[in-house]
């Protein structure tokens, strides 16, 4: 009889169906499945650039950034006044999902003609996604208008920074330096500012003894790489401070004076000089906490010049990190907002005018008005308060060619995450100097090998 | 032989078969299948879309070396090595071990008594009230949730402030800054969020329980605690085993409140597998060896559900 018959597990085949057409799905749109397929398209890097900005047509940039100051808004919006055929459009993006979409964003066919370049971005070099800005560099002149644009060249790979093509220019730039509390100090009676390190250590200690936070700091996120990069920055030759933030082949950050600086920053902590606790506080606490009127100084960049002007008011005042001993020459860690163009756009010539706008006087007092320091300082208005403070202090550091780059920025793409942790096992005393100067090294010979 | 093959189908739900057309019966049963194919078709096509072949891209790039940009190499299962040496990783699944007793079983437990308690005092007054307070962690985003419980665990926060009042306050610490309460810290986090779910889910069951079962224990001389452990735990299996399928993913899944609270630190003394392959695919660059991390991810807590509701159906 026909339904004696066993029924056949009619589940089995149509499972086994299932997947063999997920198969073959996959296979099917292997091509555009395969990562990175497209960027196999490469732009090639410019010939003679044109730096004459094209004024028959209307033209529309589309611009992403994730500058959350006015400053991007407010020099697109000049650029604009002063070439009206030219008009933006701006894409922002938060800081974290920036750098998560950017690698998509710039391969894809939409690409963004100019797009604010930070670290983790160096892969879209390799890819060839981002334009070789060099001919427009020589043609206006950029080497002698911007400083810090070591920072954005790369080698090919992008794995070194520092040697190679230029890929964009900095908008405004960023610097640290030590704020400190006005009426503390002068309470303390204590003279800024210090002429060594050993100085700002004595001071440290005058207030620690008078019951104080010396140095308000935090590190559950890893503020205390702003300390670390800024002594880096004092105690490291230049050539050798920038050659490991920049990925260098063959570069130590093991040496007598690297060790210097961890060990400065150590025993600041074993003395008591720091916010105890320091891995619980995150680093933006420590500014509120500082703003509000907690400790004596605090090691950190402009950015956070609004935060502790409003909290502080005219007790707030900012001074250069000082050199190791009296009499050196100064030297900081900083970085700048840098816009890019992309190796898709069609609009190169344009873009590239908005780039050179950012070293123009006019843009000067706009990107002094957002709290970063203009490429051209001289132009920058003169202002009073911490806000004056910090455009001096800049203008000190630009004197003295003294900014050298974050080493979590370049060297490794894995090194802001190591770094962090590497300071917090430190700060914890789960190792010690020359052990955590031993872990970075050891990430970086890893990336580098 | 013929006989005990002779086992007729099963019969079909719905109107009876007919028997002398067969014909047109699987036709009927074919249509209803894409009547019920139609039906889940608006859930099954998102969740297609954007969860099924999500997924299986995932697994595909495990298998090359990319960085998200350039070309990637076809590598095999070289990340996979990589999943299993890397030391790193083995504390990450550790700590989501440790997380497991957080996240499951301290809400599970406290969930049963407090259930046990609420059906001994069932129909008095303030049960709902305290039921919605219980439950109210659950409807807090997890974000906010963990930027909260940041203040409260902050040197000069709530906790310390609590220890301090009654006279503990030797005992005040940084406690996410600290390499020993980092982890339990975060993960009395979780026991607080997921503690109200389940305390709900055991209530809802409790009420499914007989009331007669509990008079009958009582009038046999049964006291609160023989009560918990012979009635209420053994009837509420169906629902502990949902608790423990929803919050062993939670807990082998966290990522966000880790993320808010510590980022994995200090030191690596709180870095689960989801940080991990959160570092290595948008910060490190490494998107191959992060998919295949998530891979693996996907399948041990795949497994640990299922013998979660293997366990769950047998028999006690």
């Amino acid at each position: 009889m026909s339904h004696s018959r066993p029924r056949p597990p009619a589940y089995l085949p149509r499972r086994l169906f299932l997947a063999a057409a997920g198969t073959t799905l996959l296979a099917a749109c292997g091509s555009s499945l395969t990562p990175g397929a497209k960027s196999a398209a490469s732009p090639s890097a410019s010939g003679p650039a044109a730096t004459a900005i094209p004024t028959d047509k209307k033209i529309t940039l589309v611009v992403a950034d994730a500058d959350d100051t006015t400053m991007t808004p407010a020099l697109l919006a000049a650029f604009h006044a002063k070439h009206p055929n030219i008009t933006f459009k701006r894409q922002y993006t938060g800081w974290d999902d920036y750098l998560k979409s950017i690698n998509t964003t710039m391969s894809a066919d939409t690409a963004p003609d100019i797009a604010q370049f930070v670290s983790g971005m160096n892969n879209l070099v390799k890819g060839r996604l981002l334009l070789d800005v060099g001919a427009y560099s020589t043609a206006y002149g950029w080497p002698d208008r911007f400083p810090g644009l070591d920072q954005i060249t790369f080698t090919a790979d992008g794995r070194t920074t520092g040697t190679g093509a230029l890929y964009g220019v900095p908008g405004g730039l960023s610097f640290e330096g030590v704020y400190y509390n006005k009426a503390k100090v002068k309470k303390l009676g204590i003279t800024v500012p210090p002429a060594s390190i050993a100085e700002l250590e004595a001071m440290f200690a005058k207030a620690k003894a008078a019951g104080e936070t010396a140095l308000v700091a935090g590190n559950l996120d890893g503020g205390l790489n702003h300390p670390f990069n800024v002594l880096l920055s004092v105690y490291m030759k230049p050539a050798d401070r920038q050659a490991w933030a920049f990925g260098h082949k063959g570069a130590k950050i093991t040496g007598a004076e690297a060790v210097a600086a961890a060990a400065t920053l150590k025993r600041w902590m074993d003395k008591g000089y720091m916010t105890p606790k320091v891995n619980g506080v995150s680093d933006n606490d420590a500014t509120a906490a500082f703003a509000k009127g907690t400790g004596v100084f605090r090691i950190s960049g402009n950015w956070a010049a609004a935060a502790v002007a409003k909290g502080l008011g005219d007790n707030a005042g900012l001074f250069n990190a000082p050199p190791a001993d009296k009499g050196g020459t100064l030297h900081t860690t900083g970085a700048g907002v840098y816009y890019c163009v992309s190796g898709n756009t069609k609009n190169a010539a344009a873009a590239a005018a908005f780039l050179e706008f950012c070293a123009s006087a006019e843009a000067a007092p706009i990107i002094a008005e957002s709290g970063f320091m203009a490429p051209d300082a001289s132009s920058m208005p003169q202002q009073s308060g911490l806000i004056g403070d910090v455009g001096s202090g800049w203008q000190a550091i630009a004197k003295d060619s003294g900014l050298e780059p974050f080493i979590q920025n370049a060297s490794t793409p894995t090194m802001p995450d190591t770094l962090t942790t590497q300071l917090q096992l430190l700060a914890g005393g789960k190792v010690g100097v020359e052990k955590f100067l031993a872990n970075l090294q050891s990430n970086f010979d890893q990336y580098h090998a | 032989m013929a006989l005990t093959t002779h086992h007729p189908p099963p019969v079909p739900p719905g109107p009876a078969r007919n028997r002398t057309g067969r014909h047109a019966g699987a036709r009927r049963r074919r249509r209803r299948r894409a009547t019920a194919l139609l039906y889940v078709l608006p859930a099954l096509l998102p969740y297609t879309l954007f969860a099924v072949l999500p997924a299986l891209h995932t697994a595909y790039l495990s298998l090359f070396d990319w960085d998200g940009v350039t070309l990637p190499s076809f590598t095999g299962f070289a990340n996979y090595r990589k999943v299993f040496s890397d030391p790193q990783l083995r504390a990450a699944a550790w700590h989501a071990g440790a997380l497991v007793l957080f996240f499951s079983a301290l809400p599970i437990f406290i969930g049963l008594v407090s259930a046990a308690i609420a059906a001994r005092r069932s129909g008095r007054r303030g049960t709902a009230a305290v039921r919605t307070l219980l439950f109210l962690p659950q409807v807090v985003p997890l974000v906010a949730v963990a930027i909260i419980w940041r203040w409260v665990y902050a040197e000069d926060g709530t906790l310390n402030q609590l220890l301090r009042a009654v006279g503990l306050g030797r005992f005040a610490d940084s406690w996410l800054g600290s390499f020993t309460w980092s982890l339990p810290a975060v993960g009395l986090i979780g026991t607080w969020v997921v503690a109200g779910l389940c305390m709900v889910l055991f209530l809802s069951g409790t009420q499914r329980i007989d009331q007669e079962i509990y008079e009958a224990a009582r009038m046999d001389g049964a006291g609160p605690v023989r009560e918990f452990w012979s009635i209420t735990v053994p009837l509420l299996r169906p629902e502990i085993a949902v608790a423990l399928s929803i919050t062993v993913i939670a807990a082998l899944s966290s990522f966000d409140l880790i993320y808010i609270t510590t980022g994995g630190g200090p030191g690596n003394s709180t870095v689960v597998p989801g940080i991990l392959i959160y570092r290595l695919a948008f910060g490190g660059g490494q998107v191959g060896l992060a998919s295949a991390l998530a891979v693996v991810l996907t399948a041990v807590i795949s497994i640990a559900v299922l013998v979660i509701n293997r366990l769950a159906r047998e028999a006690p």
